[in-house]
């Protein structure tokens, strides 16, 4: 399953349009916290430091910066908290929201 | 630290670049992959070696260089038997053992491919090191690989590690064609076939994995022969049945690459 069209349409999400026509919405918050970086990947299975002191970059609303291909199998995604080291596979950015049939504008 | 930036090594003299893989050491990969880029280039093509084993290289022996290569007088690549041909062991003497984490490999790696005039070649082949480390994550993410070939011997042990390297490749979506099995067999002087790695298991592995059969290498004294001597066998003894098996597996390598459409590269992300 190959993406055909990877937009920005709207500043918070992400849609990605695939060679069976069928499309994915990704809400931005819910891509990052998707990221499967291995430390993202810890942090999730642990509860959330409250003391943790926040960066700045954190604080602002969260931009999708860059997002490459890796080779023909996944994109890297460079976010505006600084975050870039999940290499999210094709199949797994198809698997994390539903598919749906969207005629394109 | 954020993990190094991948750009993309855009390597554009370059038509297809072919990755010669194993999940296991010790199966002939790179005797496989130094006779299938001679064959190519006897065939008339342009073509390059790059010996991506940055722990083992073993591309130097084969090839007859010895010593290392002053790049101040020696440009690299070096051209040899017809190959334009890199390798780490040019720089680094073989009693000298590399002991290097991933980030350098990846370095090197780069800079052997993107710092070194390769001219326009139809193939590069790459001799990967075997396993499915840090060499292997860095050409597949990194370079535009056309498809690999998968080099086993017919025992059990290395039919589950050339297994894994099959797996690896489906993951990165690279195209395989296909299982070459090594030491397949010798034809004794009485006229007999032996087969003294049990027989079978390349084209087994194959079918099981659903990727085409390239062909069987007999065990001939003479391949070794030729690899320590430098020259390889296919331009040493051209009729041995190990050559034609090579000029065979060359031939099939280049009808499918030749022929298949280029891969698409991933959409970018439009910011609208």
């Amino acid at each position: 399953m190959t993406p055909t069209r990877i937009r920005l349409a709207r500043p918070d999400q992400l849609t990605i349009l695939w060679q069976d026509g069928l499309t994915t919405c990704h809400p931005l918050e819910r891509l990052r916290k998707a990221c499967p970086c291995a430390s993202c990947r810890e942090e999730s299975g642990q509860t959330a430091d409250p003391f943790r002191v926040l960066k700045p970059a954190e604080l602002e609303p969260l931009r999708l910066v860059k997002m490459e291909p890796v080779g023909h199998y996944a994109y890297k995604i460079l976010w505006s908290d600084g975050h870039d080291t999940g290499i999210y596979s094709l199949e797994y950015l198809r698997g994390l929201e539903k598919p749906e049939l969207i005629p394109t504008t | 630290m954020s993990n190094a930036s991948m750009p993309k090594i855009e390597l554009p003299g370059i038509r297809n670049v072919l990755a010669v893989a194993s999940g296991k050491g010790g199966v002939g990969k790179s005797t496989v992959a130094v006779n299938i880029a001679v064959a190519l280039q006897m065939q008339g093509l342009r073509v390059g070696l790059l010996d991506a084993d940055i722990y083992g290289p073993s591309i130097p022996l084969m090839l007859g260089v010895q010593g290392q290569v002053d790049q101040a007088t020696t440009p690299l690549p070096l051209d040899r038997h017809g190959l334009k041909v890199m390798s780490i062991g040019f720089l680094v003497p073989p009693e000298k053992a590399v002991i290097w984490r991933g980030p350098m490999i990846h370095r090197a790696l780069t800079q052997f491919l993107t710092q070194l005039d390769w001219g326009e070649l139809d193939f590069l082949v790459i001799d990967l090191p075997p396993g499915t480390g840090d060499a292997q994550l860095t050409l597949t993410q990194t370079v535009p690989l056309s498809a690999a070939v998968v080099v086993t011997t017919p025992q059990e042990v290395s039919l589950i590690d050339a297994r894994k390297g099959l797996e690896m490749f489906r993951e990165v979506r690279v195209p395989v064609l296909g299982i070459i099995e090594n030491m397949s067999y010798f034809m004794g002087d009485d006229g007999k076939k032996y087969e003294p790695f049990r027989s079978g298991g390349g084209a087994r592995l194959a079918r099981d994995c659903s990727v085409p059969y390239l062909g069987e290498i007999p065990i001939d004294a003479r391949v070794a022969a030729s690899g320590d001597e430098g020259t390889p066998l296919v331009a040493r003894h051209p009729d041995s049945p190990a050559a034609q098996a090579f000029d065979r597996i060359a031939k099939v390598v280049r009808r499918e690459l030749e022929s298949a459409p280029a891969a698409n590269p991933l959409p970018g992300l439009e910011m609208t």
